[in-house]
């Protein structure tokens, strides 16, 4: 479904150039659950943020499904974002003015659902996430593990193609970062495609494939077999 | 999804709601400062608007070699209209304060401003008497009245027929018609409480009498400056015609003045309305301008709070048009509910605001041209308020902004420095010409003027009392009133008004020099000092034929060394130096004392008809109530009305306008000092905002709270210091000008710089230490914590 070939991304400020991406080769089939690791400032957050679409490469190709995403402006990037992707982040990023339902009704709004529909797939998303009783808090009021759950089903409340998700867990403790970690590999037996930043090898554990990165470099690249046969 | 974001935008505001509070108060101050200006400008600018020939009505005046006038001769107006095709109408008017009572036996009424008009005159303006107006016929002059006149004259007067009110005085016997009642338009140049319509005006008087002010309207399309030439060829061919070859008149020219500038700038007057009007006008748009930029500068103080929900918004894929716009819309609300605001401060100031600048403007009937012009003042702040906002929110990058680390970029900081300098600034200037206006205030109301007008009123009256034997006997009337210490006439009173001039010579050196009028026991009345010689007096007989008493700035002028005894030659007359008086400021603290002759006797002087009583303190209501009473026995010419008025409020009037000013400045100081303090506000915390972990780290290494706070400080407190050495030389030279215009003031005082920059330094200090203290308060833990 993905195909990434040779990109290139350099951090420029007024004295130092930081490579980030030196010729990144990656593809990604259709219902992969695909983790990138690596040491910090290896690249791997400026990988996922340009298959997010949110930051622009110097150089390479990214194809997904056949069409090419780095020639398009702006407005069609946008268009193409909020049809096709879903976002998790380490820090939730919820909107602290809108209540759980929202909140995850919100990427609904952009994607122009008509108000009826939209309020059937929020409230089947919430049942599925188990944070019915919670849809009319606001997210302040919501412990870290349970936020998780709110962005997880905001993100998937679309259906996205392919879902991002960077670190995850980073700020859940481990029994809420497990939660978390099955939503996602559930997430992916039903088809959706994941590629997912983590530190930790163990959430790494739950994908298909591993990818190591340095210095913006691949460095090596792991079947996870132990998942591969489950599937099989 | 408008909802939604309406939602997030109520809640956020909510939510800040102290910043919120701020803002839009801080705004709807300003834009209630703007609104008052403008139905100012409105009102100062649309006098005679209503008349649908407003762009082609011209005053004709003449312009003389140091003086222009619109006193223009009666015989001019037809010579215009008959030799002219493209002047389609002329008119002439005359008009005067002179105070006329008027009575019937329901009640009297003063005129005090009357005006004669001939009918094409009245056609011009739109002057339309209550039942209609039909020309008079003949020679014929019809009087009408303000309604409230004639209201009080005739009480249940319910046709429309005319009615006899008697004039003057009851023992004068006369009599006059009065047509009817008449609307005055106070929005109007022409203005009058007694009209008189006739059918011309000036009939027989020649180019010599210039006396009536002529108006013209002219066609459509009429180029004026070609008609002025046309017109002033005219003048000076008829003027040659009639007055010969004097050289005096040849250099007299004609010009034209639009109607729409007689009220603000008028070619004969002072266009110190104009400049009132236009300084106003630029202060209220300067503050609201400036209000915009602070609310700017506020909102994007709080932009770091709004980061993430651009970014996960934009992740979702909004775009950031969509996002502006929303940006947009929030200010939008919070300047709808500034305005609202606004209005509600405008229409609480109005009255205050009215009995300064002397009008009566309201905010709804007056001008119902704000109805459409508040919508694009609307739309106009919410553009300056809100597009920098909307592009700097908009226009966040989700990558960045939803890692966490966010911070907001210090590149506009010079533009945020100098915008705060240039806040103070004007501040300062305003502070610091309060204090002077102050300063110069107290010096007039406390300085010596030479004379003493407590406890003496001036009696109104209209019989002529210039012979010093006519007056004896009322003299002698009003003294045997107890608690009465002295009585005068004169022909004008120490109220500011300016004497007649005229040339007189001592020892064949002429100069010209003023006069006044007195009868004896003037100098006594107002307690001025002799310097030498005698005041008049009744012991010598001629003192009521040919003595002068001149001041100490006329024997300057005359360089007398010795004047007592010397002979002074003016009007035709040879007086007799008996006596100097110490100068006496009459004229207030703007003019310098004039040199000044007093004479009993003076053929070329008004009638003495202004009468002068010193009262005892104690006794002053009683003898005010005998005075009264005894009046009509007393004055029997005019003795119907006793009506009087305190010498002492009516030299205080001529305060009045720097008065004005100081309210205007307090005004001023007060406003733009608050909307430097609210900018401050805003930058300073947006500053602490983005300096939270620097503090932090700083506690955590073992900075002191006082040290934080200095460290905060420092760069606001050189600002303000340098604010305040900007706007020294400004508020010196503006200050130093004022100061100028008058005669007698104070020397430039230092304090008022140093208590400018004090209050600014200590508002700013507490600003800043107020939004400090909650930095150095937070635990610092709180603001290392990831997220």
């Amino acid at each position: 479904m993905i195909k990434i070939e040779n990109l290139e991304k350099v951090y420029k400020t007024e004295e130092v150039e930081t490579t980030a991406l030196n010729g990144i080769n990656l593809h990604v089939k259709a219902g992969e659950f695909v983790s990138i690791m690596g040491p910090s400032g290896c690249g791997k957050s400026t990988l996922l943020n340009v298959m997010g679409l949110l930051d622009k490469p110097e150089g390479g190709s990214y194809k997904f499904i056949d069409t090419e995403l780095l020639t398009l402006n702006d407005r069609e990037r946008s268009n193409f974002r909020k049809r096709n992707m879903g976002f998790v982040f380490q820090n939730f990023n919820l909107i602290d003015e809108l209540t759980v339902f929202e909140n995850i009704e919100l990427p609904l709004i952009y994607n122009k659902v008509p108000a009826t529909e939209r309020k059937k797939l929020v409230n089947e998303i919430i049942e599925r996430m188990n944070i019915v009783n919670r849809s009319g808090h606001f997210p302040q009021q919501l412990s870290g593990g349970q936020q998780q759950r709110v962005a997880v089903a905001r993100a998937l409340v679309t259906k996205p193609k392919l879902v991002l998700a960077d670190e995850p867990t980073g700020n859940l403790d481990s029994s809420h970062g497990n939660e978390v970690m099955e939503l996602l590999c559930e997430l992916n037996e039903t088809g959706t495609t994941i590629v997912m930043v983590t530190h930790s090898s163990h959430d790494a554990s739950f994908s298909n494939r591993i990818i190591n990165l340095k210095d913006g470099h691949v460095i090596s690249e792991k079947i996870n077999k132990s998942r591969n046969e489950e599937l099989i | 999804m408008f909802k939604l974001n309406l939602k997030i935008a109520l809640r956020n505001l909510w939510r800040n709601r102290g910043i919120t509070f701020i803002n839009i108060g801080g705004l709807s101050i300003a834009l209630a400062a703007f609104i008052l200006v403008m139905i100012y400008a409105a009102y100062e600018t649309g006098f005679d608007k209503s008349n649908p020939n407003y762009d082609r009505i011209y005053q004709v005046g003449r312009s003389m070699q140091d003086l222009k006038t619109n006193y223009t001769p009666p015989p001019l107006a037809q010579a215009i209209k008959d030799n002219f095709p493209e002047v389609e109408a002329v008119g002439k008017m005359k008009s005067g304060a002179f105070e006329l009572p008027l009575f019937t036996n329901e009640g009297t009424v003063f005129t005090q401003n009357f005006l004669m008009a001939d009918y094409s005159a009245t056609q011009m303006f739109k002057i339309k008497p209550d039942y209609g107006l039909e020309k008079p016929k003949g020679e014929s002059v019809s009087l009408f009245l303000p309604r409230a006149y004639m209201q009080t004259l005739f009480p249940h007067k319910k046709d429309n027929k005319p009615e006899l009110v008697g004039l003057a005085s009851k023992s004068a016997g006369q009599s006059g018609e009065v047509i009817g009642s008449v609307f005055v338009d106070p929005h109007s140049n022409i203005s009058f409480d007694a009209l008189y319509i006739s059918n011309d005006l000036g009939k027989g008087e020649d180019y010599g009498f210039n006396n009536y002010q002529t108006y013209i309207q002219v066609k459509k399309g009429t180029d004026i400056y070609n008609l002025e030439q046309k017109i002033n060829k005219l003048y000076q061919t008829e003027l040659a015609k009639n007055s010969g070859n004097d050289d005096r008149f040849k250099s007299t020219t004609i010009f034209l003045d639009p109607l729409k500038n007689l009220h603000l700038k008028p070619k004969t007057g002072s266009d110190a309305n104009y400049k009132v009007l236009i300084s106003v006008s630029v202060l209220g748009f300067l503050i609201l301008i400036i209000a915009c930029i602070n609310f700017t500068n506020l909102s994007i103080a709080q932009a770091a709070k709004r980061a993430k929900e651009v970014g996960v918004k934009k992740v979702m894929g909004a775009y950031r048009v969509q996002l502006a716009i929303q940006f947009l819309t929030e200010i939008l609300i919070q300047c709808i509910a500034a305005t609202v605001l606004s209005l509600i401060f405008a229409e609480l100031v109005l009255p205050g605001f009215n009995s300064l600048f002397l009008v009566n403007l309201t905010i709804w009937q007056s001008n119902s041209s704000l109805i459409w012009q508040l919508p694009l003042i609307l739309f106009f702040i919410t553009l300056i308020a809100g597009i920098y906002p909307a592009m700097v929110l908009s226009g966040f990058k989700p990558a960045a902004v939803l890692k966490g680390n966010f911070q907001t970029s210090k590149q506009s900081y010079w533009l945020r420095n100098s915008l705060l300098v240039i806040q103070f600034s004007i501040a300062v200037i305003f502070i610091t010409g309060l204090l002077i206006i102050n300063s110069q205030l107290k010096y007039m109301r406390t300085q010596d003027v030479g004379f003493k007008a407590d406890q003496v009123i001036y009696v109104k009256n209209i019989a002529l009392f210039s012979d010093p034997a006519i007056f004896e006997p009322i003299r002698e009337k009003i003294m045997k009133i107890s608690g009465v210490k002295s009585v005068t006439v004169t022909n004008s009173i120490p109220d500011g008004s300016k004497l007649g001039t005229n040339t007189y010579a001592v020892d064949a050196k002429k100069e010209l020099i003023s006069f006044l009028d007195v009868d004896f026991d003037y100098f006594e009345t107002l307690n001025i000092k002799l310097k030498e010689g005698r005041p008049f007096s009744k012991e010598f007989k001629t003192d009521a034929v040919n003595s002068a008493i001149l001041n100490e700035s006329a024997t300057a002028k005359y360089g007398l060394t010795n004047p007592l005894g010397k002979t002074i030659r003016g009007c035709d007359m040879d007086y007799k130096i008996v006596g100097i008086i110490k100068d006496f400021k009459a004229q207030g603290f703007e003019k310098a004392v004039e040199p000044t002759i007093y004479t009993l006797k003076n053929p070329c002087g008004n009638p003495k008809t202004m009468i002068m009583i010193k009262i005892e303190e104690s006794k002053m209501s009683e003898t005010l109530a005998s005075l009264k009473n005894q009046w009509l026995n007393i004055n029997p010419k005019d003795g119907d009305n006793f009506r009087y008025q305190f010498l002492d409020q009516l030299y205080g009037k001529l305060f009045q306008k720097q008065e004005q000013l100081q309210s205007v400045f307090f005004a001023a100081a007060i406003l733009t000092i608050f909307i430097a303090i609210l900018g401050l506000f805003a930058f300073a915390k947006y500053i602490t905002n983005g300096r939270i972990k620097e503090i932090a780290v700083r506690k955590i290494l073992g900075a002191s709270d006082l040290q934080i706070m200095k460290l905060i400080n420092t760069s606001f407190f050189t600002m303000v210091i340098l604010a305040n050495l900007i706007s020294w030389p400004v508020a010196y030279i503006l200050t130093k000008k004022w100061l100028g215009t008058f005669a007698y003031r104070i020397e430039m005082p230092v304090l008022p710089f140093i208590i400018s920059a004090l209050i600014t330094i200590l508002l700013t200090i507490i600003t800043v230490s107020l939004q400090a203290t909650k930095a150095v308060k937070a635990k610092p833990v709180d603001a290392l914590k990831y997220e």
